[in-house]
């Protein structure tokens, strides 16, 4: 009744064609063409330090404010004549170098919220706390999108729960860890396989808890099958630094390379909630961003897949203004988004953040984050992002046209 | 009474009330099946059939009031000092794993690992185990006796102090973490409170340091200033401040809330109308704990099957709670490092949130980690079924009755039906005998959607 595991693999490489039989979700699954445009959102956990990653040259308030933590001005990689970024943000300056790397600067948005938690989900869903929360943006555009229910249309990389800004009714969307932990261990795997997609075939009068987790099952079987299979196609020449972030970027361009259909992919770097001892920790993080996502783009780059890949790096909040007793800095308010790809603005898109119009000891935003997004589903996706966003919302401009 | 409703099958004013065996539903070895896996990790089926012939109230008291004998307490200490000397924290993670699965005081380290949990520190950034061990034994002590106290216990804990970076807040720059998890995670909720409440109350606890890998008050450091803090103004300090927070209405229902949803269902609309009497007993209790888990297991509510399979079981639960089914042992250090590949991993909560608990623990990643956490369990070659390796227990205790063995194994593991496919499958199974074949089927079962909930 059900496919071997060979039958299986060859039927996953010859594009599902056993779709019909499967009445399952990622049967469905079309192959990729060249022209689908791919955005990967990179979530910095804990709020970013926005004043230390995009750093004023100029403004003496800035200096006056953080006495021990303000990074000197000659150390700065130049943007504008009157910043520059973080001297370990090598990676993002050569991409600026480039002109794949667009700055919005100032983002946030009304009445910010400073819990982790609470500001992670209005990034997330566009939505307050007191209003109901089904779905993410993203989610919703999945829904919206025309991509086959079922189809690996968005994937979630690490081992934290699926974020927010994912979540939808009709497109489950699969996390995974790595590549090579993705997969059933057992000595009898084949067989489990099956045996386990038979338990897990859907069943009418199970509940919504157990649906749930039967749905989660098959899902969680079939992607792996696949992304076993993607990854014995897949080689790369590019020399891709340390550390997490850069191992889930890597699997991303290799899937993205291996021609799967896959429209967004969601990775998270967490530590930036930097309350002590911030600047090796800090310096440490966005080492690894730049270095990561520079990485990255050339792999795609030599693939020739980097035209219709953007990449964009946000955080729930940034942090207060004033630097605290413990060498750190708390919860503050707005902060910079970086949008990476060959369809970018470069440089700056807005106005440095006016240190002298605090709101007690806060940056007030100057471009709200739905502006971004409206950027990136009217100009990257071209979607009407109206619906989705719950409002209408000017692109920020950082996306050419 | 329909299982698939979002609502109680109780108003308020029932759920709480003792059950009553054979007038509210049976009473059997599935019931204290359910008691053992939800206030406890789960018992062999002859201790739930020895229960079963209590009543439900001198059931959960017996769950409740177990305590380790003074020899296991001391070979834990023993060992706890070993993992200590390793200075690794995963060494410790695979102390306190086995402690779970051997101690008699089961409820207490259930009750710990919620703990472990609101309180989450993390040993990625309180890398000493020696101050991380002192945190878990902190909890371990205060687990099931008044908030208050633990709170301040707590507040004080080096391990916390330093994970939140109270102990380098300075008077002229408060830091002001401590004090917003205070108020957001540890005992109000998310806007109970306003961002000035924050700034205050950081104030308060200026001078809290930790010297010596113990708590300090540095009176110099400390702002012996006027604060206004929810509502109240004085010179306060930070016990002040938690007796203020856990004064706030807000407090009781936090807590109780979030403690039904552990115990009861992960998904309960309008849980705070449910807890109301609970509430009420805690608050007039002067925030006891152990006479409100005594009432939680008692009550009809629990016992219904609007909670029994209503919550997913955490990748530490579900390794935990099939070991002690199987009075097993195994090499926790393995062990600790797969709860952590499904999402779980002691001492290393993923944030000052701890673990999101409920359907979060699912996804297609952690899915497959929970399948191979079993294939590596019964793999090992460490791995005792009551002194036994997994396949002679399967031939010895299962497979001479196939029937009856899935019979027992539903029971005590299971707190779903096992779907049809699955039975004929374990069946056929078990009945070839092959080593390969008994560890397949119970691989089988402990890998089926059913598993995952308890």
């Amino acid at each position: 009744m059900f496919p071997s595991r060979r039958q299986f693999l060859q039927a996953s490489t010859a594009a599902w064609t056993f779709a019909s039989r499967l009445p399952l979700p990622l049967a469905a699954a079309a192959t990729a063409t060249k022209e689908s445009t791919v955005l990967i959102v990179i979530e910095l956990q804990g709020g970013n330090d926005g004043l230390n990653t995009l750093i004023s040259t100029q403004d003496p308030e800035y200096r006056r404010l953080r006495p021990k933590l303000a990074i000197p001005a000659n150390t700065t990689l130049t943007v504008t004549p009157e910043c520059g970024l973080h001297p370990q943000l090598r990676g993002f300056a050569e991409l600026l170098e480039r002109d794949q790397l667009s700055i919005v600067t100032n983002v946030g948005y009304d009445q910010p919220n400073r819990s982790h938690f609470e500001s992670m989900d209005i990034w997330h869903t566009c939505l307050r706390g007191d209003q109901r929360r089904g779905d993410g943006w993203l989610g919703r555009w999945l829904q919206e999108s025309t991509a086959a229910p079922g189809s690996l249309a968005a994937l979630h990389l690490g081992d934290q729960q699926l974020p927010l800004a994912l979540r939808s009714q009709a497109h489950p969307v699969p996390s995974i860890k790595s590549r090579e932990q993705f997969r059933l261990q057992a000595p009898n795997a084949e067989s489990l396989q099956q045996e386990l997609l038979i338990a897990a075939a859907p069943e009418p009068s199970s509940d919504d808890l157990l649906g749930f987790i039967r749905s989660s099952t098959s899902t969680a079987l079939q992607t792996s099958e696949r992304i076993q299979e993607i990854g014995r196609r897949s080689t790369t020449t590019t020399s891709w630094p340390e550390g997490p972030l850069s191992r889930e970027l890597q699997t991303i361009s290799g899937l993205i390379r291996a021609g799967l259909e896959t429209s967004v992919y969601y990775v998270s770097l967490g530590g930036f909630d930097t309350h002590a001892q911030q600047p090796d920790a800090h310096a440490r993080l966005l080492r690894q961003l730049g270095d990561g996502v520079s990485a990255l783009m050339k792999d795609l780059n030599d693939a020739g897949h980097a035209d219709r890949v953007l990449v964009m790096c946000f955080s729930e909040f940034g942090r207060r203004v004033a630097e605290n007793a413990s060498d750190g800095t708390d919860h503050g308010t707005a902060g910079p988004v970086f949008l990476i790809g060959n369809n970018v603005v470069p440089g700056l898109t807005g106005t440095l953040p006016d240190l002298n119009q605090l709101r007690d000891g806060d940056l007030q935003y100057s471009t709200d984050f739905r502006e971004v997004y409206a950027d990136l589903l009217q100009n990257w996706f071209r979607t009407d992002s109206e619906k989705i966003l719950g409002g209408s919302w000017k692109p920020c401009g950082a996306v050419r046209t | 009474m329909t299982v698939n409703s979002d609502q109680p099958p109780y108003t308020a004013d029932e759920a709480w009330l003792p059950y009553r065996p054979d007038v509210d539903g049976p009473w059997t070895a599935a019931e204290t099946a359910h008691l053992y896996r939800r206030g406890g990790f789960g018992a062999p089926l002859a201790v739930l059939q020895q229960a079963a012939e209590k009543s439900p109230a001198q059931a959960s008291r017996d769950l409740l009031t177990a305590t380790e004998p003074e020899s296991f307490r001391q070979l834990s200490a023993q060992l706890a000092r070993a993992a200590v000397a390793s200075g690794d924290p995963r060494s410790l993670a695979a102390w306190w794993m086995r402690r779970m699965i051997s101690s008699p005081a089961q409820a207490t380290e259930r009750l710990v690992l919620f703990w472990h949990g609101h309180f989450a520190t993390s040993a990625e950034k309180v890398s000493d185990v020696d101050l991380m061990l002192q945190q878990n034994e902190l909890i371990r002590t205060h687990a099931m006796t008044q908030f208050e106290p633990f709170v301040q216990a707590m507040a004080q804990d080096p391990a916390m102090l330093l994970w939140l970076d109270a102990a380098t807040s300075r008077k002229a720059h408060p830091n002001e973490n401590f004090a917003r998890e205070l108020m957001e995670l540890f005992c109000l909720g998310e806007g109970r409170y306003t961002e000035a409440d924050i700034r205050e109350a950081a104030r308060c606890f200026t001078g809290w340091e930790v010297r010596r890998r113990q708590f300090r008050f540095n009176r110099f450091q400390h702002d012996t200033g006027d604060k206004t803090v929810l509502g109240e103004s004085g010179s306060f300090g930070g016990q002040d401040i938690v007796r203020i927070v856990l004064k706030q209405s807000a407090a009781a229902e936090f807590l109780i809330c979030k403690l039904v949803r552990y115990y009861l269902r992960d998904e309960i609309p309008e849980v705070a109308v449910l807890c109301q009497p609970l509430i009420r007993q805690y608050r007039e209790n002067g925030m006891q704990l152990q006479p409100i888990l005594q009432t939680l297991f008692s009550s009809r509510l629990f016992y219904s099957r609007w909670c029994q399979g209503f919550r997913v079981r955490s990748p530490v639960d579900l390794a935990v709670s099939l070991l002690r089914t199987f009075e097993g042992s195994a090499n926790t250090v393995l062990l600790s490092e797969r709860t952590q590949e499904a999402g779980q991993g002691l001492f290393f909560p993923p944030g000052v949130q701890g673990w999101d608990e409920g359907r979060a623990w699912i996804n297609t990643s952690t899915l497959l980690g929970r399948s191979n956490l079993i294939s590596g369990l019964l793999a090992d070659s460490a791995t005792r079924f009551a002194g036994k390796t997994p396949a002679e227990y399967c031939r010895e205790v299962l497979a001479t009755d196939p029937q009856q063995a899935i019979e027992q194994l539903q029971t005590a593991l299971f707190a779903r039906s096992l779907p049809k496919a699955t039975l004929d499958s374990a069946t056929r199974l078990f009945s070839k005998r092959s080593d390969q074949s008994l560890l397949e089927a119970l691989q089988l079962l402990c890998s089926i959607p059913e598993f995952q909930l308890c």
